[in-house]
C-alpha cells in the first residue's frame, strides 16, 4: 500500500489541477474548465482523504498531534468548506483565490513530512476531543475561506465605486452574490467554532475539572464578532463593513490561534 | 478561390455605409414582400436559389443564377428586377451599394453574420436576422443544395465568432453598459426595485428594455403625472412626482432621466434614504444632462453613481476592446470560408464527373478484373474480350450521368445534380482518402 505521502503529493498534484482549470475558467468562462475544475477537486478531496485515512490508522487519532499533520488535516477542511460553498452557491468564480489556500497548508505539509506518532497522552485520545478537534480545525478553515471572500468582495466594491472595471470586476460575481457566498462561509465556520467551543468546555470539565482556558474566552469574541455579520441589516451595516468586520474577527482569529496558544494558555500547543 | 471566379453564386447589396436611409428604406423588404421577391426572380428565372437579409441597416440579396441569365450580366439583372419591384428608378438603385461573386459573397456573408459589418461592431441582432432570412427563404422554396450550406455554414461562423472571440462579449451601447453594472450589484435583476425618474425617450427606452429583461417591479416618477401614466400602461406603476423622496428608500435601482436643470436627487434625499435601506447597496444611472443626481452622493456608503458621461466612457473602452477582437474574428472567418470554398469547389462540373468516372474505375478494377484474373478457366484472349466488354459498360453507364450535369442549362439545377451524384456515390468520402 501507498505511504500516506504518496496519497498527499496526488491530493496536491489534484488540487493544482483543479487550480489551473479554475483560473482558465476565469479567464475564458468555458464551462468545460469549470467542471474539469470542480472534478479535478472532488477527486484530490477523496485521495487527501484516504492520506489521511492511512495516517489516522497509524495514531488511532485524529492528525492533530504534530502542526505538519494537522496541517493537511485543515487543508482538506478547506476543500471541504471550498465544496459546500460550490454546492450551495455554484459560483465558481472564487476558486482560483480559494483554492490556493489548501495547495499552500497541504504543500507545507508534506514538506515539513508529518511523523504519525502513535500512543501519545491517552486523555487525548476520546471521541469528544477528537470531535473538538475537528470541529474547530473545519471553523478555521471556513474563516480563512470567508478572509479571502471578504477581500474579494471589497475589491469588487471599490472597482464600482471607482469606476474603474479591470479583469477581475467582469470575472468576479456580483456584489450580492459575493455577499451571500461569504455569508455561507461565516455561518458554517461559526456554527463549527460554536461545536468546538462546548465540546472543548465539556472535556476540560471533565478532565481538568474546571470550564476555565484563556482561548475558550477569545473563541467566544470571535464566535460573537462573526455573528453580526452575520445580520447585517438588523443593524444596518453596508457589504463593505461586513468585509472589514470579517477581515478583522479573522486577524483576531489568527492572534487567538498563535499568540494565545504559545504564551496565554499552555494547552492549546501542537506538541 | 479559383474555383469561385466565375461563379454562379452572387450578391446585390445595399447598407448603412454607402446607401442614405431613405432609399435603403424603400429598398426594404418585409416578410411578405421577401416571399413574392424571391419566388418573381426564381420564375423570371433570373435566380435558382435566393435569401434575402432585409433590416433597417441592410437589404442584401444573395443567389445562384439561375438559368435565364444567358449572357446578361446577372448583377444587372438582379438590380433591374428590385427596381422594377419596389418601383425605384434603375439610376437610384445603381447610385450605391455593392456586388460580389464566388468567394467574396461568402466571405460578406460571413462578415455580415458575425457582425463585423454591423453598424455596431459585433452586435448580437444580426445573427438572428440572418436566420431569419435563411428561414424566409427556405420557407418559401428558395433555398436548395448551395444556400442551404452557404447559411449555415454563415450561422455556424457566427456562433463560433461569438464564443470565441470578445467581439460580443461586453457592451458598447449606454443601456446595455448601465445594466452589466447593475447586474455587478445585484446578479439578478428581475426581482429588483427600479424606479424611473422621467417619462421622456430615454426613460421610455429603459423602461422598454427593463421589461424586456424581465423587471417586474417597476415604479415611475414624473412631473407631469400622465405620461408616466401613459408609459406604464403595459406594465409597472406611475408615481405622482411628490411621492419621489417616500419611494427612493425602497428602489435598488434607480434610472434618472429628466429634463431638469437643477438635481432632482439631493444630497440630503439621498442621505435619508440610505438611512432607511440600512446597508443595501442603492445604485443611481444618472442618465441626465444636466446631471439629475448629486455628484456628491457617490461618496455615500453603499450607494453607487454612475452618470452618463461614466457610461460613455465604458462603452468607448468597450468598443476599443471589441476592435482588437477582429483579428481572431477574421482567422475563424477565413477557416469557415475555405471549407465552404473546397466544399464548393468541388461542386462544379469537371471535378464530379472526373470523381465520378474514378469512382466507378476503380470499381471495375478492383471489384471485376481482379475476380477475372482467377478464373484460370477461361483463355487468355476471351479474358481481354470481357475486359474490353466491361470497360464499354461503364462508359455506357457513366454517358448519361455526365450528360445529365455537363449539358444541364441551369447552372443553379446543375450544381443540385453535383450534389446529388456526390452524395448518391459518396464521391465526398472518396475524396478525403
Amino acid at each position: 500500500m501507498m505511504e500516506p505521502l504518496g496519497w498527499g503529493i496526488a491530493a496536491l498534484i489534484l488540487y493544482v489541477a483543479a487550480e489551473v482549470f479554475s483560473i482558465m475558467h476565469l479567464r475564458s468562462d468555458a464551462k468545460v474548465h469549470s467542471t474539469l475544475a470542480t472534478v479535478l477537486l472532488l477527486l484530490g478531496f477523496l485521495v487527501h482523504l484516504a492520506a489521511l485515512q492511512i495516517a489516522a490508522r497509524v495514531t488511532h487519532a485524529v492528525p492533530y498531534r504534530d502542526l505538519a499533520a494537522s496541517m493537511s488535516f485543515f487543508a482538506w477542511m478547506v476543500a471541504a468548506s471550498y465544496g459546500v460553498l460550490l454546492l450551495r452557491h455554484r459560483e465558481g468564480s472564487t476558486g482560483p483565490f480559494l483554492i490556493p489556500i489548501a495547495i499552500l497548508f497541504l504543500g507545507a505539509s508534506l514538506v515539513a513530512n508529518p511523523q504519525h506518532l502513535a500512543g501519545a497522552d491517552p486523555k487525548l485520545s476520546g471521541p469528544i476531543f477528537a470531535f473538538h478537534v475537528t470541529m474547530a480545525i473545519l471553523g478555521y478553515a471556513s474563516l480563512s475561506l470567508s478572509f479571502v471572500l471578504a477581500q474579494l468582495y471589497l475589491i469588487q466594491n471599490r472597482q464600482l465605486r471607482r469606476r474603474q472595471l479591470g479583469l477581475l470586476f467582469s470575472r468576479l460575481p456580483a456584489l450580492d452574490v459575493l455577499s451571500s457566498i461569504h455569508r455561507t462561509s461565516v455561518a458554517l465556520g461559526v456554527a463549527a467554532l460554536t461545536i468546538a467551543s462546548v465540546l472543548g468546555l465539556i472535556w476540560a470539565k471533565q478532565n481538568w475539572g474546571t470550564y476555565w482556558d484563556p482561548k475558550v474566552l477569545f473563541t467566544f469574541l470571535i464566535i460573537a464578532i462573526y455573528m453580526l455579520t452575520l445580520f447585517p441589516r438588523r443593524i444596518g451595516w453596508g457589504g463593505k463593513r461586513v468585509a472589514f468586520v470579517s477581515i478583522g474577527g479573522f486577524m483576531l482569529l489568527m492572534f487567538s490561534y498563535t499568540i494565545v496558544n504559545l504564551f496565554i494558555t499552555q494547552e492549546h500547543v501542537f506538541r | 478561390m479559383s474555383a469561385l471566379v466565375e461563379s454562379p453564386l452572387l450578391l446585390v447589396g445595399w447598407d448603412y455605409r454607402q446607401t442614405p436611409v431613405e432609399l435603403r428604406e424603400r429598398l426594404a423588404f418585409p416578410p411578405d414582400k421577401v416571399r413574392e421577391a424571391l419566388n418573381a426572380m426564381r420564375h423570371e428565372g433570373l435566380l435558382a436559389e435566393g435569401v434575402i437579409i432585409s433590416t433597417c441597416n441592410r437589404s442584401e440579396i444573395y443567389g445562384v443564377r439561375g438559368v435565364a441569365m444567358g449572357d446578361r450580366d446577372p448583377f444587372d439583372a438582379v438590380t433591374e428586377f428590385i427596381a422594377r419591384f419596389h418601383g425605384i428608378p434603375q439610376l437610384e438603385v445603381d447610385s450605391s451599394g455593392y456586388r460580389y461573386s464566388g468567394g467574396e459573397a461568402v466571405r460578406h456573408l460571413l462578415r455580415v453574420a458575425s457582425g463585423l459589418e454591423s453598424m455596431a461592431l459585433g452586435e448580437d441582432q444580426i445573427i438572428g436576422q440572418v436566420r431569419e432570412a435563411f428561414r424566409l427563404a427556405s420557407g418559401a422554396g428558395a433555398t436548395r443544395s448551395v444556400l442551404h450550406r452557404l447559411f449555415q455554414k454563415a450561422l455556424e461562423t457566427g456562433k463560433r465568432v461569438r464564443s470565441e472571440t470578445g467581439l460580443s462579449t461586453k457592451p458598447i451601447s449606454i443601456p446595455g453598459v448601465a445594466m452589466e453594472l447593475a447586474q455587478k450589484i445585484y446578479e439578478d435583476i428581475t426581482p429588483r426595485k427600479f424606479l424611473i425618474l422621467g417619462a421622456g425617450e430615454t426613460a421610455g427606452i429603459f423602461f422598454d428594455l427593463l421589461v424586456a429583461r424581465g423587471a417586474k417591479n417597476i415604479e415611475v416618477a414624473n412631473r407631469t403625472l400622465a405620461r408616466s401614466e401613459e408609459l406604464c400602461r403595459r406594465a409597472g406603476k406611475a408615481l405622482p412626482w411628490e411621492d419621489l423622496a417616500t419611494r427612493l428608500p425602497h428602489a435598488d435601482i434607480v434610472v434618472s432621466a429628466t429634463a431638469s436643470t437643477t438635481p432632482v436627487i439631493t444630497l440630503e434625499t439621498a442621505r435619508q434614504a440610505m438611512a432607511l435601506r440600512r446597508g443595501k447597496p442603492l445604485f443611481f444611472l444618472d442618465l441626465g444632462i444636466p446631471r439629475n443626481v448629486d455628484p456628491r452622493i457617490s461618496e455615500l456608503d453603499n450607494a453607487f453613481l454612475y452618470a452618463v458621461d461614466d457610461l460613455q466612457e465604458i462603452a468607448e473602452r468597450n468598443r476599443q476592446e471589441r476592435q482588437k477582437e477582429i483579428g481572431p474574428a477574421l482567422e475563424i472567418l477565413e477557416e469557415e470560408l475555405q471549407e465552404f470554398v473546397s466544399w464548393f469547389g468541388a461542386l462544379a462540373v469537371v471535378p464530379t464527373v472526373t470523381a465520378l468516372r474514378k469512382k466507378f474505375e476503380s470499381i471495375r478494377e478492383t471489384d471485376f478484373d481482379r475476380q477475372l484474373e482467377k478464373m484460370a478457366h477461361i483463355a487468355e484472349g476471351d479474358r481481354e474480350k470481357i475486359r474490353l466488354m466491361a470497360q464499354s459498360m461503364v462508359r455506357s453507364l457513366l454517358r448519361h450521368p455526365t450528360e445529365a450535369i455537363k449539358e444541364e442549362p441551369d447552372p443553379g439545377r446543375r450544381l443540385d445534380r453535383a450534389e446529388a451524384v456526390r452524395h448518391l456515390f459518396a464521391l465526398d468520402v472518396e475524396a478525403k482518402d
